[in-house]
This record gives C-alpha cells, structure tokens and sequence, in this order.
C-alpha cells in the first residue's frame, strides 16, 4: 500500500492554546477517510496543516513524500474547498468553475456541469447572496469536478438538505469508483457517511482517539445489556466507554468482544448489540478520562 | 509501506503554470477589474465635459476663458482610478488570496501571479491615460479647452514621461494597498490597530522633529525643490518597500474567516 499522508509527532500551538497535539496518522492512496469530532476537535486546523495553508509548531507532515508547505509540486495535486471558503466578493459560482480548471489538471467540465444541475445551483448569482447550501455546493462541486489525487472536504455539505447530501455520497462514491483517490472528508452526519468510509480519524481536543478500518472499528465496541449484576459480573475488568442504568437493568458499551466473551455473555443471558460509529465516536469524545483518551 | 515519489509529476506541473494562473485568477471577473472603472471614467468624463462646455458658453471675455482653462487644469477627476485600483489590490490579497490557498497555489506562486497582474494593470491603464492626454490636447481639450488627462501636476510633454508617471502612481496604490491587506490577512483587526498606530506615530513624530528643529521652511524648500515629478519618483521607495514587505508578511499568513 501507498501512503500519501505521513504525519508523525505533530503539533500547533496558537500561542497558549493547544489544537493539534502530537498526532501521528498514515493515510493510504485511494481510500476514503472520515476525520470525525466534535467542534473545535482540530479538524480544519488538522486539513490546514496537511495543505500547507498552517505551519506547523512541531512533528513532520509528508504529503506525496514531501513537506506540503510552499510545495507546488504537492499542492497543484491537492484540492480543499474549506466549509468556511471566502470568495471575491463580486464573484459569481460561474467564475469559480471558470478559474478552477486552470488550477486543477485533471479539471472535467462536463462532471461540473452535470453536479451544477444535480445541486440546482444558480451560476449567475452572486455568491454573496447564496444561501448557506447554495454555498456548500459550490465546494462540493470543485472538490468533485478537480479530481484532485488528494481531496479534503471540510464539513463540504453544510446547510445542503437530505437530498443534495445523497446527491453528494452517490457522486462521490461514482466517481471514486471510476477515478480512484485519495480522500479526506470532515464531519458531523457521522451515521450518514459511515458506509462511505474505509478509515476512520477521530480525533478530540487536538489528539487522536481512533485510527483505524472502519470494519475493524464497527466490532471494536459492543453493548453489552442486562440485569445489573450479570452485566456487572460481565464487565468486571473491561474497559467501560459507557454506562446507562435503569431500575435494575444496565447497559453497558465496552470494548473488543472474542467469540469466547460472546459465549459468556449469553449464557449469562446477557444481550449483545453493535455500537455505531456514531455511537463509538460520541462515547470516545465525550469521557473526559485518560483512558478514553488512549482507547483506538 | 512505501510512499508515493512526486518527481515525475511535479515536474509535470511547474509552478510557472500557477504563477500565470494566479495572474488569469485576478481577470476571471474582469467587469470588475477593467470595464467599470472605464465605465465609472466615462461617466465623470461626460459630466466634467458637460460642465466645461456649460462654463465655456457663459463666459464671453477671453481673460474670463483663458482663467477658466487655466482652473480646468487642475481637476482630480481622473484620481479616483487609482484609488479603485489600491481597493483592487486590497482585494485580491483579502479574497483572492484564501481562494487561491483552496485551489493549492503556494505564496510565491500567488505574490509574482499577483504581482504581474498589477503591473500588467497598470502599464495598460497607463497607455490608456497617455493617449488620451494626448487626444485632449489634439482636440484642444475636448473642443471646449478642458482637461482631465493633462493636468498641471504632471506636466511632461514627451509621452514617455506622461507614460511614467500614470506608471509610477499606479503601482504605488497596488503595492500600498496589497501590503496594506497582507498585514490584515496575516493579523487581522489587531494587525491593522497596530499598523494605523505606527503610522500616526510616525507623522506625528516627524512633524514634533520638524517642530523642535525649526525645519519647517526647510520640509517646504525640499518639497518645493523637487517638485511633482520628484516627490512621483520618490514614491518608488515606499512602493518597493511595500512590494517586499508584503511578500514577508503573506509568506507567513494563514487565511482565516
């Protein structure tokens, strides 16, 4: 396997504030990761550093092999449209789809035109006065259309309603097929893009709390419910990622589970259920205990 | 595990490519950048020339006539073209710059494309304004003796001088204005509070050394002694200072909302 993204030991500090805190991640070519958390988790900060537009405190950052910054050679190959994108303020979507072929080699107008009339989006309408999915589409367009070999997408459907985020995802998944690549999306609709992702990044307060397959990553927590003492018996030595009771039922989400543990658990007449990733990243980033820090 | 080698298509796409993209970026919209200035010229070239001709009429004495030429040349109607240029170039570093960060062009890339199309600007603005200080005088100022294009600041007759000058002025509104930006864009409302502060301290304390020395007479010699033609050329040192500081200063800036 290749890998196009390389970081090891990596930090920025914003003077006192710490949002990436030494992450190291490989991200493979021509696969789709998710890089999920919470608000302010160091998601943007994380894509800004891999496209040379942050500089980074410490660590390295290897792109296609090389540092990303000030890196022609790297950036002509990579594409990020940010959630928060400024446009010239007298620009027109037109004008975007107009100048982006001329950054992006691999450009195709016909796909362009086709996700224009997919998203509905007015071309002769000043952005300004677009509204907040109307907006989004045009980000979600470029990163599509440029075929970039390296994507980001920062939260790309902000505001887009049900059908323009289905639109999106067949699109995406389309096109990927036919012009594999290596993509990294960031967002919140966690469940909704589960099935399009291979790997997954979770990262919290600026670490990293989850790298790995999403297969590996959809049996890597189970639910464990049942009456309070067997439940308890259960657990009893296992790492807890969460804990809801009622009168006397528990549930209990923990990790890994081996066919033998499986056994256990039902002949303690306990129930088993799979955590979501959802699920699994709202447990990881919401215990504020060191051990949830370490869990991946 | 092995990584991907970059070599074979970095080469493929130099970054001469992005320097002129970036240039073709600043005219994707060119109604903003090139026709509605002109229009904008139009229009106050039409009002100026309405009013010339409505002087012109009304006045029957030739010292009246020959007066009143002589004020038309001091008109700032044509000013305002430098002024919607130094708002062009605040502009594209603001805006232009974080698109062009989207679309995976380097600094250096965005300053020389950015840069170019500055200067492109203004030597083609620059022509424009020649010849039609030229036509002005050809056509005894519109045929009604006005002046919006030979002004008495200027003066130069050669066209190569007229040519320089526009030249000169032009830049130094792009330069000051794009450097201006960079200090926003890399520490935004601090970095402007800062930058206006330095600034007032430094006029303010230039004339409290001019107070103290009793070098007033001597400022307005310098000024007087050099004249418009000199104080145009002493504005290259603050448009070269801008040109490098603004490099410096984007070099190391992170677009943010």
């Amino acid at each position: 396997m290749n890998t196009v993204i390389e970081v090891a030991g990596l930090s920025k500090r914003f003077g006192g504030f710490t949002a990436i805190d030494d992450v190291s991640i490989a991200i493979e070519e021509n696969s789709i990761t998710g890089l999920l958390g919470r608000n302010g988790a160091g998601k943007t900060t994380m894509m800004q550093l891999l496209t040379g537009q942050e500089f980074r405190s410490s660590g390295s950052i290897r792109v296609f092999g090389e540092d990303p910054v000030e890196n022609s050679g790297v950036l002509a190959r990579t594409c990020f449209v940010k959630e928060s994108q400024k446009y010239p303020d007298d620009y027109k979507p037109v004008h975007v789809f107009r100048s982006a072929p001329w950054f992006f080699p691999n450009w195709d107008a016909g796909f362009a035109e086709r996700l224009v009339a997919d998203f509905r989006l007015p071309l002769t309408r000043r952005i300004k006065k677009l509204s907040r999915g109307q907006l989004s589409a045009i980000g979600v367009i470029v990163g599509l259309a440029s075929r970039a070999p390296l994507t980001f997408f920062d939260e790309p459907y902000l505001g887009l309603d049900a059908v323009a985020r289905q639109t999106f995802y067949d699109r995406l998944l389309e096109d990927y097929a036919e012009h594999p690549r290596t993509v990294v999306l960031s967002t919140h609709l966690i469940d909704e893009v589960s099935d399009l992702l291979e790997h997954v990044v979770v990262i919290d307060e600026g670490r990293i709390v989850i790298d790995g397959s999403a297969e590996e990553l959809r049996d890597s927590a189970s639910t464990v419910a049942g009456a309070r003492t067997a439940v308890d018996a259960f657990v009893a030595g296992r790492r807890v990622l969460h804990r809801e009771e009622l009168g006397g039922l528990a549930s209990v989400t923990v990790g890994r589970l081996d066919a033998a543990d499986r056994k256990a658990a039902s002949a303690a007449g306990l129930e088993l259920a799979g955590v979501s990733l959802q699920q699994l990243v709202i447990r990881t980033t919401t215990t504020d205990t060191s051990e949830g820090r370490r869990s991946a | 595990m092995t990584t991907i080698a970059l070599s074979r298509s970095a080469s493929r796409t130099p970054s001469s490519n992005r320097v002129l993209a970036t240039f073709r970026l600043h005219f994707v919209n060119y109604e903003t950048v090139v026709v509605l200035p002109w229009l904008i010229m139009a229009f106050i070239f039409f009002v100026n020339w309405m009013i010339w001709w409505m002087i012109t009429r009304s006045l029957t004495s030739a010292t009246d006539l020959a007066d009143a030429r002589e004020g038309f040349g001091w008109s700032g109607a044509m000013f305002f073209i430098f002024v919607y240029m130094m708002v062009v170039a605040v502009q594209a570093v603001n805006l232009t710059f974080p698109l062009a960060q989207g679309y995976g062009v380097t600094r250096r890339d965005f300053y020389l494309g950015t840069s170019l199309a500055f200067v492109m600007l203004a030597v083609a603005f620059s022509l424009v304004l020649t010849v039609l200080a030229f036509v002005e005088e050809a056509t005894d100022g519109w045929g009604v003796g006005g002046s919006m294009f030979t002004l008495n600041y200027f003066g130069g007759d050669v066209w190569y001088e007229r040519l320089w000058m526009f030249l000169v002025v032009f830049l130094f509104f792009f330069f000051i204005g794009a450097a201006t930006a960079a200090i926003y864009v890399r520490w935004h409302t601090k970095g402007m509070y800062a930058f206006f502060a330095v600034l007032g301290l430094l006029v303010i304390g230039s004339a409290a050394v001019a107070t103290l020395t009793r070098s007033w007479p001597a400022v307005g010699d310098w000024f007087v002694a050099t004249g418009v033609e000199g104080l145009v050329l002493w504005s290259l040192v603050p448009t070269a200072a801008s040109a490098v500081f603004g490099w410096l200063i984007l070099r190391r800036a992170t677009p943010r909302e």
